[in-house]
């Protein structure tokens, strides 16, 4: 079994060495830039657009105004150049093609428009009074007054954060290329199906004729999981400039157009019985809509799926704003789950109670809004786990108990919590008369390592080594997979790809076992074994290689089968230490340990980064990350990687991860549940609450910057 | 960003004649240069690039370190003259950008580098900086980054080089083509000509530094403040410099970034600490006296409260006072 | 060469002019109607990457990264942020690590220029390729030619005398997916 083995990456080698091709590496013959030029106002409407100056400049072929830029419908999105209305700054106004990249960004800069602005509004705080509760966002179970009336103990508290960017490495990138009525688009997706699928609507052709490529993608986290508005404007100018075209964005553009996680408030009020149960649960937020759509993402699914409370109250409140529309984000349910977990951790301060004590005494494994049972859950597991390799049991719980040096030292802890997609895939697997094996489905290796599992899978499926296998991804020419998001790819395809090969393993075994030429001919084709490439006998005293068989029927093997799975929720504990100089407000995490249940573990290597990425960004939320809007222009300020502050190396101190790693018995991925988005949720409160171990002071706005603990 | 011209002279007399083109740039690193010129804030019609020229060597003769205005960041921190007798500027370029950046950037144009105001990065913005007169937005806007000394009605933006702050305190010359300039002298502060940010002329090419070698150089150290662990410009920084007969204060350089809008130095924050003992009240005066007169905005008066703290650990660790 | 470059019209004015002793002079040539849709101002170069002479016609404004990238086709070189912010673009100069979104082509004549692609040496990879795979220190790709770029710099300057140290030389380079931890153990092997 290499199934749940520390493998290393099958496709490390390519990102190794560079040979790994991403969308914005594609160069085609006779291929134009394009560069988009962004717009300055938050409201209101373009009244003139001068092209002449980039026009001008040489090697400019065309510059798209909303007067002659192709006309184009999104079914996802508001499509910008299609008229005069602006909705947010830094909204598409312009687009200049150019046969050199530096000519067609030069030209943007020599574009004038001007506008007739009208006053926006930037954030929550300005537009109170225009908050509402979307439709279907109000969940009640129970009866949350009379819960709170019950409780012997109250906490009632206010919880902030602010928009974050994804603000992958990669920058969005499209390449496009027409063939007739035939479209090809190498394009940074976390999703080449729905592309397939936008693109197809957008230019009213049919699916088969678009192909979209993403066989590698330099990190997503849910802002690449759409196709945006500028790719079907690029594709569009291919097809009418009759050449490929490429655009890649700047950092700096992809603060406005390409998503982020929406600005949020939310009041948690826990209600609790002495002993630590809670009688209510009552989570009400507020965050930041967009003018074009009323999509929300930051649910508060933890306050439904998480603890056991018999009266439970969530509301999800909107208001609109001139900015751009929101986006899920790793992870979405972050947002409200760190208040939850603050919550909870100054519930146990009010009781007395240990934080994790306090969890376990409201810990269920029946879903406390549905009232089913979890399929699996193993967090009670997760807390012992982790307390133990951590050393929680040492720990004093009096605020400022320890010093070292002019450093307060503070332990803290939250339960981390997600729910994950399951979306219907399907996989082909191909064993070549020469006996190789290659198994192609149109999902997605957006990092997390999905070419190492399903070669995991396959080669196991089959009983075959692991470089007897070649995995293919991301080209909508394979079966039809799930997107690479909500922590879904492993979850949705992995059965797909077992039963593939399961399938071409039960066709070989009969060419086997049905022809006399071989030394397993007769033999029940259910007791034959295979392994390290070879068919056995069940006694293992004969044997013949798949290559031998293949050989012999001289013709490929192939299947492609097709796979649901119920979606799922993966649960764990995090428990970090921090160290906060008094001095100067300074914060540093110098340790971290989380325990996870995620079903059965695909392969501890790259599940294990997941861990250490998600712990990261966890650092990251809770001390630095911020886009900051000016607020009389809903312009970002800092749109760019030295002042909108991402984790550096150092920032981040050794991580253990470890793992329950029992199967989920529901789950047609061999056990294994979706988990990418579980291991950030519950950092940026264990860090707030060991900072309150540290020091004695709660910040209950995120992010914890220097100037809020002087 | 236009096309441009390229030159790349071989002696400083042709590098300053091609430099007296009108809107003829220097190059150097570049590091700084060319995200001005991407961003929009500037633009040049050519750019001269000097690393042709012998002005990369730092020596010590004479009790005095010459630093060529084209010596490396990271081969400034790594010399051992640096290191041994300038310890500040040492410190302050290790804690300079990233190591990438420290072995391109050139120390001359270190000290000419802009402001990282996000209303000047910003073409779609109004700046005063940019265009005199179009108005200045982090006045009222996002300053949480923005000075609370030396500011005006038109510009509160800081100066970002932890090396002019270093250099300030060890009372640096810059040498020029043409003339020497005391640092302390060579950044101006915004008033109503925030595009001024130097006394350079056009075309005028900084050569390199002089510091004079003393004491008080020798135990200097650099204090830098930020959001995250390291690669970052500061919140708040101090460099201080500190001569000590016996308890008392001889002689003290207090100089600070991340607060002002220039490199600052505040000769009243030293005064109350020369020829006096250093102690927890003296520190705590030289502090206050540090931000008597600073002004504060809607986002950054904790600047006041911070750069206090930085001055008085800083002074503590350096002058060893528990 | 990239195919785009068909569509390019190399402009070149050698140095030496009376005034100056320069080493290059490119001025905007006079562009003709005919050619108004080409580069007006490209000057001859040549870079040695990996060991190998390239010779290309750019303008001064283009980036030693938009080089590699757009017109050597060696796009192991990433562009994160073209602002020297994220160093996925970091590529060896003279053995010395560097931003290549923050330096002009033109400027880097006459260097010994080393990227991703050049490290692996006839197939067999350098060691500290193998450590990054051997130690998970990648995720999506995106930023590792640059982390392993720098590392292999962070290595040769000595800055590995601690984990400490090697999170503070490689902090440089931004890692989204995040895998700090792992890099820094990858740097540790590769270093023994």
């Amino acid at each position: 079994m290499t199934v749940g083995q520390p493998v290393e990456r099958v496709d490390g080698r390519a990102k190794v060495t560079g040979d790994a091709r991403y969308a914005a590496d594609r160069t085609l013959p006779g291929m134009l830039y394009s560069y988009l030029v962004m717009g300055t106002i938050a409201r209101g409407r373009v009244t003139s657009v001068d092209t002449a100056a980039a026009r001008a400049v040489p090697g400019v072929v065309e510059v798209f105004t909303h007067e002659n830029a192709p006309r184009l419908t999104s079914d996802q999105h508001f499509m910008p150049l299609q008229g005069t209305q602006i909705h947010y700054n830094g909204q598409i106004v312009a687009i200049t093609v150019a046969t050199t990249p530096e000519q067609a960004q030069e030209a943007a800069e020599l574009v004038r428009v001007t506008y007739a602005p009208e006053t926006p509004k930037a954030v929550i705080a300005d537009a109170l009074t225009e908050v509402y509760l979307p439709a279907n966002q109000e969940v009640i179970v129970g009866d949350p007054t009379a819960g709170l009336a019950a409780a012997e103990v109250t906490v009632t508290q206010n919880y902030s954060s602010p928009p974050h960017h994804h603000n992958p490495i990669e920058p969005h990138a499209t390449v496009a290329q027409w063939d007739g009525d035939h479209l090809t688009v190498h394009e940074t997706s976390q999703g080449v199906v729905n592309a397939q699928r936008t693109f197809a609507s957008a230019f009213a052709i049919p699916q088969t004729n678009v192909r979209v490529l993403a066989p590698y993608l330099g990190g997503g986290f849910g802002g690449k999981s759409p196709v945006w508005p500028h790719s079907l404007l690029n594709a569009a100018i291919a097809r009418q400039l009759g050449r490929p075209a490429k655009m890649v964005l700047t950092r700096a553009q992809m603060y406005s157009i390409v998503s982020h996680r929406a600005e949020f408030r939310q009041q948690v009020t826990l209600g609790a019985k002495r002993d630590g149960t809670l009688t209510a649960l009552v989570h009400l937020s507020t965050q930041q809509l967009s003018r074009t759509s009323e999509n929300m993402y930051s649910h508060s699914i933890s306050s439904r799926m998480l603890y056991a409370c018999p009266n439970i109250h969530t509301r999800q409140q909107g208001v609109r704003l001139d900015v751009p529309t929101s986006r899920f984000m790793r992870s979405p349910q972050m947002a409200s789950h760190f208040g939850l977990e603050t919550a909870l951790d100054e519930l146990s301060y009010q009781l007395g109670i240990d934080p994790v004590e306090l969890r376990r005494r409201n810990y269920t494994d029946v879903n406390p809004t549905t009232g089913e049972r979890f399929s699996s859950r193993f967090l009670l597991d997760c807390y012992k786990l982790g307390a133990d390799a951590f050393g929680w049991s040492r720990r004093n719980p009096k605020p400022g108990s320890t010093r070292d040096g002019h450093e307060f030292v503070g332990w803290g802890m939250a339960t981390e919590a997600h729910d994950h997609n399951a979306n219907p895939s399907s996989a082909m697997v191909r064993m070549a008369a020469d006996g190789t094996v290659l198994s192609q489905t149109a999902t997605q290796d957006i990092g997390t390592g999905t070419y190492t599992v399903f070669t995991q899978v396959v080669a196991d499926a089959l009983g075959v080594p692991l470089n007897q296998v070649k995995v293919e991804l991301g080209d909508t020419n394979f079966p039809p997979a799930a997107l690479s998001a909500g922590s879904g790819t492993i979850a949705s395809v992995t059965g797909a790809v077992n039963a593939a090969a399961l399938a071409v393993r039960t066709a070989v075994v009969q060419l086997a076992v049905s022809n006399p030429a071989s030394p397993l001919h007769g033999l029940p084709a259910e007791q034959i074994i295979t392994q390290h490439g070879y068919l056995f006998s069940p006694d293992r005293s004969r044997r013949e290689s798949y290559r031998a068989v293949m050989a012999r029927h001289g013709a490929p093997v192939q299947n492609t089968s097709s796979m649901t799975n119920a979606r799922g929720y993966s649960t764990g504990a995090v428990f970090v230490e921090v160290r906060v100089d008094p001095r100067y407000g300074r914060v540093r995490v110098t340790r971290g340990v989380g325990a996870y249940d995620a079903g059965r573990v695909m392969n501890h290597k790259t599940a294990g980064s997941q861990v250490i990425g998600g712990f990261t960004w966890g650092i990251g939320n809770a001390l630095m990350e911020h886009t900051v809007l000016d607020r009389r222009t809903a312009r970002v300020v800092n749109p760019n990687l030295s002042t909108y502050l991402l984790a550096v190396n150092a920032d981040v101190p050794d991580i253990q991860a470890i793992f329950v790693n029992k199967p989920d018995p529901v789950s047609t991925a061999l056990g294994a549940r979706g988990f990418g988005e579980t291991p950030i949720t519950g950092v940026p409160a264990a860090i707030g609450n060991a900072i309150f171990h540290a020091t004695g002071r709660r910040i209950r706005d995120l992010p914890f910057t220097q100037d809020k603990l002087l | 960003m236009k096309n441009f011209t390229y030159a790349a002279p071989r002696n400083v007399a042709d590098a300053v004649r091609l430099a007296g083109q009108p809107d003829a740039r220097f190059i150097a690193g570049g590091t700084d240069l060319l995200n001005l010129m991407k961003d929009g804030a500037q633009s040049h019609g050519a750019i001269i690039d000097i690393n042709g020229l012998a002005l990369g060597d730092i020596v010590q003769r004479n009790g005095v370190i010459r630093i060529g205005a084209l010596a490396r960041m990271s081969d400034v921190a790594a010399h051992p003259a640096v290191r041994r007798s300038l310890p500040v500027v040492s410190e302050a370029l290790l804690n300079s950008a990233s190591p990438q950046i420290r072995n391109m950037a050139a120390v001359g144009g270190n000290v000419l580098q802009r402001t990282r105001c996000g209303y000047f990065r910003d073409s779609g913005t109004t700046c005063n900086k940019k265009a005199p007169g179009s108005g200045c937005p982090a006045l009222e806007g996002e300053n949480r980054g923005h000075a609370v000394l030396g500011g005006s009605d038109h510009c509160i933006a800081v100066h970002p080089s932890d090396l002019a702050v270093a250099l300030l305190a060890v009372d640096a010359v810059v040498l020029t083509d043409r003339r020497r300039i005391p640092f302390a002298d060579f950044h101006v502060v915004p008033g109503t000509t925030p595009d001024q940010e130097t006394v350079l002329g056009h075309g005028e090419l900084i050569t390199g530094f002089e510091i004079p070698v003393t004491p008080l150089a020798a135990r200097s150290r650099y204090l830098k403040l930020r959001d995250r662990a390291t690669f970052e410009f500061a919140v708040v920084a101090v460099a201080a410099a500190l001569n000590m007969r016996g308890n008392t204060v001889r002689d003290v350089r207090l100089t600070f970034g991340g607060v002002a809008t220039k490199p600052w130095r505040s000769p009243e924050a030293e005064d109350a600490l020369r020829g006096k003992p250093l102690t927890t009240t003296t520190i705590t005066e030289a502090g206050r006296a540090l931000v008597r007169g600073a002004v504060t905005r809607d986002h950054n008066a904790f600047k006041v409260d911070l750069v206090q703290r930085a001055l008085d650990g800083l002074l503590r660790d350096l002058g060893g006072v528990r | 060469m990239t195919a785009d470059s068909e569509y390019k019209r190399r402009t070149v004015l050698k140095a030496g002019s009376a005034a100056v002793t320069a080493t290059l002079v490119a001025t905007p040539a006079a562009t003709p109607a005919a050619a108004a849709q080409t580069e007006s101002s490209s000057v001859d170069i040549t870079l040695r990457v990996n060991g190998r002479d390239h010779r290309l016609a750019v303008e001064p404004r283009v980036t030693l990264l938009d080089a590699l990238r757009e017109r050597l086709d060696l796009t192991g070189t990433k562009k994160g942020c073209d602002r020297g912010e994220c160093g996925a673009c970091t590529v060896l100069v003279d053995g010395r690590r560097i931003k290549s979104c923050l330096t002009l082509a033109v400027m880097r004549q006459n260097a010994e220029i080393t990227t991703i692609e050049g490290l692996a040496r006839d197939d067999r990879l350098h060691p500290l390729q193998e450590a990054f795979i051997r130690r998970d220190a990648f995720q999506c790709g995106g930023c590792t030619p640059g982390q392993i770029m720098s590392g292999v710099a962070c290595i040769s300057e000595g800055h590995t005398r601690s984990a400490d140290e090697i999170r503070e030389w490689m902090s440089g380079n931004l890692c989204r997916c995040a895998c700090y931890p792992n890099i820094v153990d990858a740097i540790q092997d590769a270093a023994k």
